[in-house]
């Protein structure tokens, strides 16, 4: 199948201290079908959010390329929805007004949204929130907040950098739940960076191992779970073994 | 606000203010200090009521041109961060210059201002808005080029351009900070005016304080000088009230 978004042999460095380079990712494939959950897993360091970030568009890669589906993203405008590990919410825009910044930024009418914003933030559990300011909210509610955001514009990419790193293990698994949910809901073409390896068997369709220094793309490992995946599905032997598996390669 | 710790605070300062006087007013005395050198407070008092017409008059006067510098200073210096945060380019090379001109002491343009523009009410604007709006600049432009680079990587992914982060971003969360700088700036603004009407002005309180102090009417002089401190005191207050209620959520006040 043709892929959405393909990256051929990408490499990119970085200046450090003016004058030696450092090489955060290095010759790496990798390609993300229409409608498919990729998570990417690494220890830290290891280059991964440097690919979200050349996919996402802010790092030209110095050598290698990034190739877009011209069919799927209709040619003109493509639009990708992100989020990153700190939700980045505006202090002086309330909830709605936050979750519609994307809509002013791609130029259509926010008011054609709101209704479309109701309807994500019923799904993630923040109606009765619209009018309430970030700092009121919770860290997992903000959290909630910027998926919401991200979502708002019909993205035909998501990209999300360690999503839920910065909250509790509760509340990261009904994060867990939640983004299944949405993915069943809205299908999105999703590619999820993570550390997180039990999150990336949990949610993913294929797990892309990447060791580091430079960082490369180790292995792929396919998850063959069916949807809806349900939360109790990491108690169960075969979830495990794909755990143990995934981190004795990223141990190797 | 208006809680009754607030109560005790002000009437806890206003008897101190009011113990600092009667010391002053009882050491002049005992000390016979002359009067041209240290009026005693009730001199002060009583030059303000004898010249109380004269006084607001040169007041009000005084205040016009220190506002209306400060508003030049503040839009002057809102729209010069916007063009500096919006281009490095013009940053660099600008920022230099700027910086250079705030070291002149601004005192010593006035007889220039003078000599360009006569003893009318515009050097003393130009001398107010020359020392106030660096003090506002500065806060307002830093706010404006430190957005988190999270957060202008995130909004560039969604597709925002330069000027869209400038407007949706850099100006809103700059407010706060533009806000409180009108403090500095409209205490510069007043030093200015006054500066200006004590070196090339037949009206004002600085001339007063000039013509006051040459005729050694020194309680005419500290009756200026409390009646600016005692403006410039109640229009920060206004100030603070206004940001308060224009940036509420810098100060993460729920409704």
């Amino acid at each position: 199948m043709e892929s959405l978004v393909r990256l051929k042999n990408v490499t990119v460095r970085y200046r450090s201290n003016g004058r030696r380079y450092l090489t955060a990712v290095s010759n790496v494939d990798l390609g993300v079908s229409p409608g498919e959950f990729v998570a990417v897993v690494g220890r830290s360091g290891c280059g991964k959010t440097t690919l979200l970030k050349v996919v996402a568009g802010l790092i030209k890669p110095d050598e290698g390329e990034v190739a877009y589906s011209e069919r799927f993203f209709n040619g003109s405008k493509k639009k990708i929805g992100v989020m990153f590990q700190s939700p980045l919410l505006l202090p002086w825009r309330n909830v709605l007004e936050n979750i519609l910044l994307p809509i002013e930024i791609i130029g259509e009418d926010p008011a054609n949204y709101v209704e479309r914003a109701l309807i994500l933030m019923e799904r993630t559990g923040l109606r009765g929130f619209e009018y309430s300011y970030p700092w009121e909210l919770s860290g997992g509610m903000q959290q909630r907040v910027a998926l919401c955001r991200a979502l708002i514009h019909r993205p035909q990419l998501l990209l999300l950098d360690e999503p839920f790193s910065s909250l509790d293990a509760i509340t990261r698994e009904e994060m867990w739940v939640l983004l299944e949910s949405v993915f069943l809901y809205e299908n999105y073409t999703t590619l999820l960076v993570t550390h997180d390896i039990r999150e990336a068997v949990l949610l993913s369709d294929r797990v892309v191992v990447m060791s580091g220094k430079p960082g490369r793309v180790k292995t792929e490992v396919e998850i063959p779970f069916k949807r809806p995946r349900n939360i109790s599905l990491q108690y169960s032997k075969e979830f495990n073994e794909y755990v143990a598996k995934i981190k004795s390669m990223l141990s190797e | 606000m208006g809680s009754s710790k607030d109560v005790k605070n002000v009437f806890s300062a206003v008897i101190v203010l009011l113990l600092t006087l009667a010391i002053w007013e009882l050491s002049t005395y005992v000390v016979k200090i002359p009067r041209y050198v240290l009026p005693p407070p009730s001199s002060v008092i009583e030059a303000t009521a004898r010249y109380s017409n004269y006084l607001l008059e040169n007041l009000l006067n005084t205040l016009a041109h220190a506002v209306a510098g400060l508003a030049l200073a503040a839009v002057f210096s809102l729209l010069l961060s916007l063009l500096l945060a919006y281009s490095e380019v013009v940053r660099e090379v600008v920022s230099p210059l700027v910086a250079g001109f705030n070291a002149i002491p601004r005192a010593a343009l006035v007889p220039l201002l003078a000599l360009w523009f006569g003893l009318g009410s515009l050097p003393r604007v130009l001398t107010s808005f020359l020392i106030a709006f660096y003090p506002i600049l500065i806060p307002t432009l830093t706010a404006m080029v430190t957005v988190e680079k999270e957060l202008w990587e995130m909004l560039v992914s969604f597709g925002a351009s330069k000027k869209q982060i400038l407007v949706k971003v850099a100006i809103p969360r700059s407010m706060p900070y533009f806000l409180s700088s009108l403090h500095m700036g409209l205490a510069s603004a007043l030093v200015g005016t006054v500066i200006a009407e004590m070196i090339a002005s037949d009206r004002g309180l600085g001339y007063v304080i000039l013509s006051s102090t040459s005729r050694l009417d020194t309680p005419l002089a500290f009756s200026c000088l409390t009646l600016l401190a005692f403006t410039a005191f109640s229009l920060s207050k206004i100030l603070g009230v206004v940001e308060k209620r224009a940036v509420r959520w810098a100060y993460r006040v729920s409704t």
